[in-house]
């Protein structure tokens, strides 16, 4: 799959991106269908598949019963026997109810049984700490899925992305785990004209920038560039790379940017313990040690679960300030290979 | 109430001993070390799989349970692969991956493959049905499966949506008494498990899961029904477990005197006697057995000859095609 944009562009959010990338998808392929719990006439509770039931009929998008283990189960059954079939999970961390579904059979059935078969599977999760929603319907959980070989983890964070990716996901014969930040629905931003796919597991350089790389996630991405634009300010000029997504992970990407900033910080919404950013440093550290000039920071979530209090959720995740301050440490940090 | 046909009955005893001999092959690959693998013996519960697959056409898709090599032999997978994959060669069904544990498929033949934790496959086969239901054709989705797994959550949501849709789904329960080591009464509520297709409108049956021909026409009809849009249906086949869970297994939990009272109920037996009232001789029977061993030592000695995997072989399939983890 090769990036195809226009030049042409209008503006959109991440909400209506998404359910563009699902009217051209379910109007180009008959196998194509949808469903999850009140994904079906009400839209699904963030909207996303507003309209759809009347557009392309009951048959296509429809409501669940209350069963993640069915809503994920039956849709690999579904793309087993040759449907291309998109799951709507009400909130990411329902993912945690249909585990077995996801890492046992979704992600393993080809590998299982010797290659033969596909699943050709996507599983939308709207993920994401906002809304004073508490500790089992706010998570950020990309870092569970690690594991999952067979499993592609995409994770857009602009509106052009959700909807170039979720048609590649669309299209993909592995399962997709496809992450929509709550945070980011209302987002708005340009979004090309006409047909394009934005490819799974290629970066996005968002800024160039010699002095250090600051790697970032979906809602991060923002933080990121907020923090590289008083940066600027500084003088200190961040390279700000958006992975997309860990599977397939552009490492590629994050390590020819550190090869010549010699400075890594990595900065993601779930928990820092155990997260993306603990094992993408790792993955930096063995194939680049020498290159670095500093040793690398990690800014995420606290490790706690996820208050409804608002003014307690907003202190679970890091902020723009909490950025800046890393960026300056790793720049202060002291060196002998400057 | 509809029979087999003389061919049908002589296919399915063939399906039959071809399972049975396999078993036995198996187990003296396993008993002299070449084999290394763990195995669950599905011997006494043959004419399940057997007469359900025989009821199907090639596309309707079988999601078996873990005691499943008679259910793929009976959809129509030759032993060939069977054995390169009991081998660990990369001949067998996995290419080398190796199952004591079957997790053969062949898409062409609805072979859909076998959930590892139990119960895992009632909501996959739901989702085949409706996928063919999506896809506007007219295929059925079979899942065969233990009594104990009918214990796990993933049967109420499946069986919920399976019904609510009317899906095209048919649900064999193997019922032979034990979930590994422990007595169906010790773990499950009612003592027939098709009680549970009440609390989702469905019809159920119970049935003689040692007699081939019984199973095959529950499953006809449930077929018939399923295809005609009507809905899937709970086929319960009360059944014997000869062998332990696996193999090696102690089986300290049941009664010495067990495996006498089972083998008056050798599904194969009975077929053979139905045969015998047809008018079917012994020599027959004995060349079908004949005919069946020569085909699976031949296989034995061309699946040793299949090369093992190397290591690289860990990483193969992960993803599609060009696609590394």
């Amino acid at each position: 799959m090769t990036e195809q944009k226009s030049e042409a562009t209008r503006t959109l959010s991440y909400r209506a991106a998404l359910r563009e990338a699902l009217i051209e998808e379910m109007e180009r392929d008959e196998r194509v269908f949808m469903m999850g719990q009140d994904a079906g006439p009400f839209g699904g509770v963030f909207g996303v598949s507003k309209g759809l039931t009347e557009m392309f009929g009951a048959d296509r998008v429809f409501d669940t019963p209350i069963s993640e283990a069915f809503i994920v189960g039956g849709g690999v059954g579904a793309a087993l026997a040759g449907a291309r079939p998109v799951v709507e999970l009400q909130y990411a961390d329902f993912a945690l109810i249909s585990m077995d579904e996801i890492v046992n059979k979704a992600a393993k059935w080809r590998y299982m049984h010797g290659g033969g078969q596909a699943v050709p599977l996507v599983i939308r999760a709207p993920e994401g700490v906002v809304g004073g929603l508490g500790p089992e319907h706010s998570q950020s959980l990309a870092q569970y899925f690690w594991h999952s070989f067979g499993l592609k983890v995409a994770m857009p964070a602009t509106p052009a992305d959700a909807k170039g990716m979720l048609k590649s996901a669309i299209r993909d014969d592995d399962p997709v785990l496809f992450l929509e930040n709550k945070s980011l629905y209302n987002r708005r931003g340009p979004v090309p004209e006409g047909e394009y796919l934005v490819p799974l597991g290629v970066a996005a350089n968002l800024r160039d920038g010699d002095e250090v790389t600051v790697v970032a996630w979906s809602r991060m991405t923002t933080i990121a560039m907020k923090a590289a634009d008083e940066l600027a300010e500084k003088g200190i000029g961040c390279e700000v790379i958006d992975p997309r997504g860990i599977r397939p992970l552009d490492l590629d990407a994050v390590l020819r940017s550190v090869e010549r900033t010699g400075r890594l910080v990595v900065v993601h919404e779930g928990p820092v313990t155990g997260g993306l950013a603990g094992e993408l440093i790792t993955q930096v550290v063995e194939r680049a040690f020498g290159k670095l000039k500093a040793a690398p920071v990690r800014v995420a979530g606290n490790d706690s679960y996820v208050p409804q209090n608002l003014d307690l959720e907003g202190l679970l995740t890091p902020d723009a300030d909490a950025v800046v301050k890393a960026i300056e440490a790793v720049m202060a940090a002291p060196t002998t290979k400057d | 109430m509809a029979g087999m046909s003389k061919n049908q009955l002589l296919h399915a005893y063939r399906i039959m001993q071809r399972s049975i001999l396999l078993e036995q092959v198996v187990l003296r690959l396993i008993e002299d070390g070449t084999a290394r693998i763990l195995l669950h013996s599905g011997r006494g519960q043959e004419a399940i799989g057997t007469g359900a697959c025989a009821a199907l056409r090639d596309d309707d898709m079988l999601f078996y349970s873990h005691r499943g090599v008679t259910q793929i032999l009976a959809k129509g997978m030759p032993v060939g692969p069977l054995l390169g994959d009991f081998l660990g060669r990369v001949d067998g069904a996995t290419k080398g991956l190796g199952a004591g544990i079957v997790h053969a498929v062949d898409q062409s033949l609805g072979i859909m493959g076998s959930s590892g934790t139990l119960g895992g496959g009632f909501v996959l086969s739901a989702g085949a049905a409706l996928g063919a239901r999506k896809l506007k054709d007219d295929r059925v989705s079979v899942h065969i499966f233990g009594e104990g797994s009918a214990n796990r959550g993933t049967f109420h949501e499946a069986a919920n949506a399976a019904a609510l849709w009317k899906l095209p789904m048919v649900w064999l329960c193997e019922n032979n008494g034990y979930s590994v080591s422990v007595a169906h009464r010790e773990a499950t509520s009612v003592e027939d498990v098709a009680d549970r297709a009440l609390a989702y409108g469905m019809p159920s049956r119970i049935v003689d899961g040692q007699d081939v021909e019984a199973v095959h026409e529950a499953m006809a009809e449930a077929v018939a029904r399923a295809r005609a849009g009507e809905g899937p249906t709970l086929i319960e086949a009360k059944t014997l477990r000869f062998r332990g869970h696996f193999e090696g297994d102690p089986q300290t939990y049941r009664d010495k005197n067990y495996l006498d009272t089972m083998r008056e109920r050798d599904p194969v037996k009975l077929a053979a006697d139905k045969l015998a009232a047809m008018g079917v001789g012994d020599d027959d029977l004995a060349a079908i057995r004949d005919e069946e061993s020569q085909n699976l030592e031949t296989a034995v000695e061309k699946a040793l000859k299949s090369a093992r995997p190397g290591p690289e072989r860990i990483y193969g399939g992960l993803l599609a095609e060009g696609g590394a983890a």
